[in-house]
């Protein structure tokens, strides 16, 4: 009896924890929404101007997700289907811009453009957005469908090789085989760039979460913000049910090779392949970097120990925050994953999926107006509302990277032990958790770096007092000169590469010492 | 007594039936190979006695204590003093050979067992290979580590779910001849899971030949060679 007991207890205060923080939020802003009209009508808001809202947005973020599909695919094939020599260099540099903020690439194009054709009024435009949101999210989807295509059994392949041309197999038998992953893929990104506000907001382009910004931020506009986002939310999960399935299990990456059997090519020409994957890394990496320096050495005055001054202690409590985020969103996510793969045990996940695909601004207005009481100042007031919006947001992808590092280990390892009897306790920290250090670091690793550079949920909700970098960035780029914004952008996009490539290092360290083949 | 014994056991893996109404005792210090065609139920069979399954029905005894019944563990896997070796053996990657065998005997708090790990590693001829990794074995080594893991916790009963497939006939035939020794001094029962009737007729006292989830004939070898079942006549010439 007490040990069932302690299995409930185990298995459902966290998860009723868990509700609490995240999902009741949302029921909220839903009861909230049905409950405040007024008698107005519950969609009173809506009119041609909402629909041509919607509309383009929708039409922007269905652009950038099938360019940024088609370009990660490409990238996913060359550089996981061939022999090429600096492909996990390659593969490395091309996944920076994901772990970037979307809106240190929106200023750094800015530059670009008014560098290359002496303005930059041609970028305040739809197309800048799709532009910059392409070359953000594309390393998703060359994640995704890489993973994929690693996982296509050989004999599949030669089986194809055997009956027709190397061209038609990939048409015919890879790409069909992998219809999940461009599907996770395109999704994905779709909802991405449909949440993202900053971007459009910098290029003056009204989208419809740059808007629900505007309503609730700028004209305190609360009930028209709330009924806003429920619409968006409607959009999104109408998106997600599509392929519910498929998301809920998407692998995002798996960081071990083991049980593929991959079939990989020989190049023909490598120089040509190095020469285009080198363009490409310049177009979407080094420009923009490039740019932001070169703007920020532009100005009459050298603004960088000005730049330096103003972010240095936001960068500071940014690494603090990042880390104790990381440290949580990990914590959550191995319990969720744990919970998800061994004992068949999906709420966890499901709640964590549901705040993922929510846009950060809709989590971040769902997360104040919950916790905007007397009683829960404690965290309303404190940064542990920012860990909460981060753990909103990434929790779901420290779930999926722990659960397929959970996946690979055969579930027969926990029952030798539980046979020779192991109590589960042991099982887990002696058994499991050390097969689990990379999955672990990974998932840690990713989700500092996210929060480092989260702007969305962050923005609608930091306490007054708090100094976080990418606020701070985005909030002084409205009124102060340009050197002076991209000398902060650089400056953190610069605390952002150090941190990876610190981890980089650390996590070398640890693959090897945790690899067990 | 029976050591082990089966009552109208019924289970399913979703809707898919591994074993319909099926009853049967296993012998006290005997070998019982169970012998069937892939997907029949053995291993459901061995995972249920070792308690890593529910029954969807029935019930299963040890030593005439119920240790499951329909839907419910009674008796937890560890305290029902069996040692598993499984398909895949399942050697922790993470463990050298000497810390796999171990393990076990650690979380228990036994003694000596620095002296019971080594004298099982001689046993098995594998007393150099303490320090080495699973991943810097042989096939055959790691095959030796998972019986002498599952043997150092004095098991009473021993299951072995085809843990020996894939391995040439003279190493097969190494560790079976160890295996055979110490279940003769330690008389535990042993059911051993194979495809093959060639392997089930040399090991075994007792054969239980299945098929879809069913027993189709069981008996002493003799009995089993010499069987009029259309099928067991089929699968013992195949």
């Amino acid at each position: 009896m007490d040990g069932k007991l302690g299995k409930h207890i185990v298995r459902f205060v966290p998860l009723l924890l868990l509700f609490g923080l995240l999902g009741l939020p949302l029921l909220l802003l839903v009861f909230q929404w049905l409950t405040g009209a007024n008698g107005a009508g519950l969609l009173s808001f809506i009119n041609g101007d909402t629909f041509a809202l919607i509309g383009n947005s929708l039409l922007i973020s269905s652009t950038v997700a099938v360019l940024a599909t088609f370009m990660g695919t490409v990238c996913g094939f060359w550089l996981y289907k061939f022999k090429l020599a600096y492909c996990g260099l390659y593969k490395l540099l091309l996944l920076l811009p994901l772990l970037i903020s979307p809106y240190i690439f929106a200023v750094a194009w800015k530059d670009g453009f008014y560098w290359l054709f002496g303005n930059s009024s041609s970028i305040y435009s739809e197309y800048g957005v799709i532009m910059v949101h392409t070359f953000a999210f594309f390393p998703l989807a060359m994640l995704i469908t890489g993973s994929a295509l690693s996982r296509i059994h050989t004999g599949f392949e030669e089986a194809g090789l055997m009956v027709v041309s190397f061209r038609k197999t990939v048409l015919k038998i890879m790409l069909p085989l992998i219809r999940p992953a461009l599907t996770i893929s395109f999704l994905l990104i779709l909802i991405f760039s449909l949440s993202d506000f900053s971007v459009p907001a910098f290029f003056g382009v009204r989208t419809f979460t740059a808007e629900i910004f505007t309503q609730f931020s700028a004209l305190y506009n609360f009930s028209l913000a709330t009924g806003q986002s429920i619409l968006l939310l409607i959009v999104i999960f109408a998106l997600m049910l599509i392929e519910a399935h498929y998301l809920s299990d998407a692998p995002f990456f798996s960081i071990s090779e083991k049980g593929t059997n991959s079939k990989q090519y020989t190049v023909k020409r490598p120089f040509a392949a190095h020469l285009v994957l080198c363009m490409l890394l310049i177009l979407v990496l080094l420009t923009p970097v490039f740019m932001l320096a070169l703007q920020s050495l532009s100005g009459r005055v050298f603004f960088f120990a000005k730049a330096w001054e103003l972010i240095r202690p936001a960068s500071i409590q940014s690494l603090k925050l990042a880390s104790a985020g990381a440290l949580l969103v990990t914590l959550i996510g191995l319990w969720s994953a744990y919970v998800k793969e061994r004992k068949k045990h999906r709420w966890p996940d499901f709640i964590l999926l549901l705040t993922f695909i929510v846009p950060p601004t809709v989590l971040g207005i769902a997360l104040i107006r919950y916790y905007n009481l007397p009683s829960l100042n404690f965290i309303y007031g404190t940064s542990m509302i920012i860990l909460i919006a981060w753990l909103g947001k990434f929790g779901f992808i420290a779930s999926r990277i722990i659960g397929n590092g959970i996946k690979q280990i055969p579930v027969s390892f926990e029952e030798a032990a539980s046979v020779i009897g192991i109590r589960p306790i042991d099982r887990f920290f002696k058994i499991s958790l050390p097969l689990l250090v990379p999955s672990i670091f990974t998932a840690f690793v990713l989700a500092f770096i996210l929060c480092l550079g989260e702007l969305g949920a962050t923005m609608m909700v930091y306490p007054p007092g708090m100094e976080l970098m990418p606020v701070k960035t985005f909030t002084i780029g409205a009124n102060a000169p340009q050197a002076l914004t991209s000398s902060m952008t650089l400056i953190s996009l610069a605390i952002t590469l150090l941190s990876i490539t610190l981890f980089f290092i650390l996590g070398k360290w640890v693959f090897k010492k945790y690899r067990y083949a | 007594m029976h050591k082990i014994t089966f009552e109208h056991i019924a289970h399913y893996y979703g809707e898919k039936e591994t074993l319909n109404d099926f009853s049967i005792s296993f012998e006290r210090g005997k070998t019982t190979c169970l012998l069937g065609p892939s997907g029949c139920g053995k291993t459901t069979l061995l995972r249920l006695i070792a308690g890593l399954e529910k029954p969807s029905n029935g019930v299963v005894k040890i030593e005439g204590t119920i240790v499951s019944r329909k839907k419910e563990i009674i008796v937890p896997p560890h305290k029902r003093k069996i040692g598993f070796i499984f398909q895949d053996l399942a050697l922790w990657p993470h463990f050298n050979v000497y810390q796999n065998i171990a393990f076990g005997l650690k979380e228990k708090k036994q003694k000596n067992i620095k002296s019971k790990v080594a004298g099982l590693l001689d046993l098995f001829g594998i007393g150099d290979k303490a320090r080495k990794y699973p991943h810097e074995l042989s096939g055959g080594q790691k095959q030796m580590v998972a019986v002498a893991r599952s043997l150092a916790v004095q098991p009473e009963i021993l299951l072995m779910d085809e843990p020996l497939a894939n391995i040439d006939t003279h190493l097969k035939e190494n560790i079976l001849q160890h295996l055979r020794t110490i279940q003769h001094e330690r008389q535990f029962t042993l059911l051993y899971v194979t495809h093959d009737h060639r392997e089930a007729m040399k090991i075994a006292d007792y054969i239980l030949v299945m098929d879809r989830g069913k027993i189709v004939a069981a008996g002493t070898k003799e009995e089993i060679r010499c069987s009029s079942i259309e099928f067991v006549k089929s699968f013992l010439n195949n």
